[in-house]
């Protein structure tokens, strides 16, 4: 499954898995342990874009926090350079799906956040370079002359992009995407996965990218890993070959694209209908759904139905 | 590892890619905002001079009533208790002659503000502690709550028992008055810190310490301040009411020393004193509390 050769792997996760107590309820009464994740093993080379789809549920937000270190797997090992992750570091960061940017910061503040300790070289930046480099990251993704805006003045799109470039700004190799268009409409979606794609071939970034829309999965990923319904396991890994894209045409109607979208359609439309026949909606034990996404456009996995 | 080499390309796609669907909308803004603006600030300027007309009426009509009424309306005996306007105006300004306002006002205003003061520290103090440290809220909580609840006045009379009628007991009831409000935010503050902004923190790699300064603080400021300022407006209360109780100086003396001492129109000027002193406490928190909560504006609201 793997195309890894030689080198070590930028991240490698080796059986990994993740269970969490669900608390007691009426029904029932023991609490019982739930497992999200199970027997996850996958190899991402350096500078590869990996992206990651599954159905609601499927463990992908629980996969994304112990590659970034804010939990710790329950079995297995996550590697990373080959060095076991113990927390959060500066090799990799985060752009979550409500973009989690700080309200009262502008947003050359936002993106200087992360500049403000010490940095990988133990040295601390100063203002003007704190500064210098929040302009610059904030103009690789399109947002010059926002620099002293407040995210409430900014839209979803510019907020992501604010975030992407808070992410970037750290400098991390590894770039961990946790459904971070899935909020915003189709246009700015496009737009803003388009200039992923350069902002990734310009910087040469590690990128796990998970969302549930396939369309996107397909366009953005070398390589689309498929998870099960839950508890998640690795189906299967699609590798993507859509050729040369750098042309303007739309790739998306191309026969190639069609194939692999057809193909991840395929693997996760089991899925869904397996979950949802176990009547494994995403829910939460205090019964919030946060996954539930009201709108699903064509592409993002529709839930049976067509069988 | 790669330290991003960019180069202008690579740069240049983003800058015109961006303002087309997305940020569309500020470009169009940023053109000439004086022009797009002028017309709108003149109709605005007519709007509130209008409203201000309309807010001042009520205000008008009262002090018209306060001048007028007792001479037309009210009886000798009630004239004598509830004299018009101008003479309590004209108190007003015998008072400032002699300088005595002047030293009442200050008595009262360095009482609230050290007892204000302390509980602004304190209770931000403890409140960030009970907040941060579960086992010392569900230890306190209790008693806290019970202390809440029972209204400053009514422990008047132990502060003046242990404390006697000097400045420490009126700066120590301020202080009480003024701390659970404090208290109470600045916990609620930090509490509803949005969990998703410490995730994003802890992602970066921020040490305890550094979340606690960098995400925490500075999101439960407005809840602070909103706290802070609920606890201006009781801690002037208070005060007036300890120093009508037992003071020798001070807004809450004069008012009680003149009604004692039948100088009726002296007593009402103390009390225009204190809500005018009311009124500009009130303004300055609530800017106060405006000017850290600029980032909180909602969504929606921004006017053009
Ligand atoms: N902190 C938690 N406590 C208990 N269960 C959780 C927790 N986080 C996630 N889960 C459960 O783990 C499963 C996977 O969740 P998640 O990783 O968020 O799914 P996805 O992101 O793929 O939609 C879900 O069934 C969810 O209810
Ligand atoms: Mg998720």
């Amino acid at each position: 499954m793997t195309r890894v050769t030689g080198q070590t792997p930028k991240i490698s996760l080796r059986n990994v898995g993740k269970q969490f107590t669900v608390r007691a309820s009426k029904d029932q009464p023991e609490g019982t342990t739930l497992t999200a994740l199970e027997g996850i093993t996958l190899d991402v080379a350096a500078g590869e874009f990996i992206t990651l789809v599954g159905p609601s549920g499927s463990g992908k937000t629980t996969l994304l926090d112990l590659l970034a270190g804010l939990t710790r797997p329950d079995t297995g090992q996550i590697l990373v350079d080959g060095k076991e992750v113990t927390g959060p570091g500066r090799d990799r960061a985060v752009v979550f799906q409500q973009y989690a940017l700080f309200p009262w910061r502008t947003a050359a503040a936002n993106v200087a956040f992360g500049l403000e300790g010490t940095g990988s070289e133990g040295r601390r930046l100063n203002r003007k370079e704190r500064a210098d480099k929040a302009r610059h990251y904030l103009e690789l993704v399109g947002l010059s002359g926002f620099e002293d805006r407040y995210p409430h003045e900014l839209s979803g799109g510019m907020k992501q992009r604010v975030a992407i470039a808070r992410s970037l700004a750290y400098e991390p190799d590894v770039l961990l995407m946790d459904e971070p268009f899935a909020a915003l409409d189709a246009q700015t979606r496009e737009q803003l996965q388009e200039e992923l794609l350069r902002i990734w071939r310009a910087t040469g970034k590690t990128i796990i990218f998970i969302t549930h829309g396939i369309d996107e999965a397909v366009y953005l990923g070398q390589r689309v890993a498929v998870l099960s319904s839950r508890p998640g396991r690795l189906k299967q890994i699609v590798d993507i070959d859509l050729g040369e894209r750098s042309g303007d045409g739309d790739v998306r109607s191309d026969a190639v694209f069609v194939e692999h979208r057809h193909k991840v359609w395929s693997l996760l439309h089991d899925e869904v209908r397996k979950a949802q026949d176990a009547g494994h909606a995403k829910i939460r034990p205090d019964g919030f759904a946060p996954d539930e996404a009201p709108q699903l456009s064509k592409g993002q996995i529709s839930t049976g139905r067509a069988a | 590892m790669t330290a991003p080499t960019l180069t202008k390309d690579a740069v240049a796609p983003a800058a015109s890619a961006a303002p087309t669907a997305d940020a569309g909308w500020t470009a169009g803004a940023a053109r000439s905002p004086a022009a797009r603006h002028l017309p709108s600030l003149v109709r605005a300027i007519a709007r509130k001079a209008g409203r201000g007309i309309w807010a001042s009426g009520a205000i008008v009509l009262f002090l018209l009533l306060w001048e007028l009424g007792p001479t037309y309306l009210a009886s000798a005996s009630t004239r004598v208790f509830l004299p018009p306007l101008h003479e309590v105006l004209r108190a007003l300004g015998t008072l400032i002659d002699k300088g005595q306002l002047q030293n009442h006002l200050a008595a009262s205003l360095t009482r609230s503000a050290s007892g204000f003061g302390i509980a602004v520290v304190s209770a931000v103090a403890l409140g960030l502690l009970v907040a941060w440290y579960r086992s010392l809220d569900r230890f306190l909580n209790p008693l806290l709550e019970v202390f809440r609840n029972t209204a400053a006045l009514a422990l008047l009379p132990v502060f003046t028992l242990l404390l006697g009628i000097g400045e420490t007991s009126k700066i120590s009831i301020v202080a009480y008055a003024a701390f659970f409000p404090v208290l109470l935010n600045t916990i609620a503050g930090v509490r509803t810190v949005d969990p998703l902004l410490i995730r994003a923190a802890r992602s970066l790699g921020l040490s305890n310490f550094r979340l606690f300064q960098k995400v925490i603080l500075p999101s439960a400021v407005p809840t602070i301040f909103t706290g802070i300022r609920m606890a201006g407006t009781s801690s002037i209360l208070v005060l007036i009411a300890a120093e009508m109780v037992g003071a020798k100086a001070g807004l809450g003396y004069l008012i009680v020393n003149s009604q004692m001492s039948f100088l009726i129109p002296d007593m009402y000027a103390g009390i225009l004193t204190v809500s005018l002193l009311g009124l500009l406490v009130n303004y300055l928190l609530v800017a106060v509390e405006r000017h850290f909560s600029r980032w909180r504006t909602a969504v929606g609201s921004q006017s053009n």
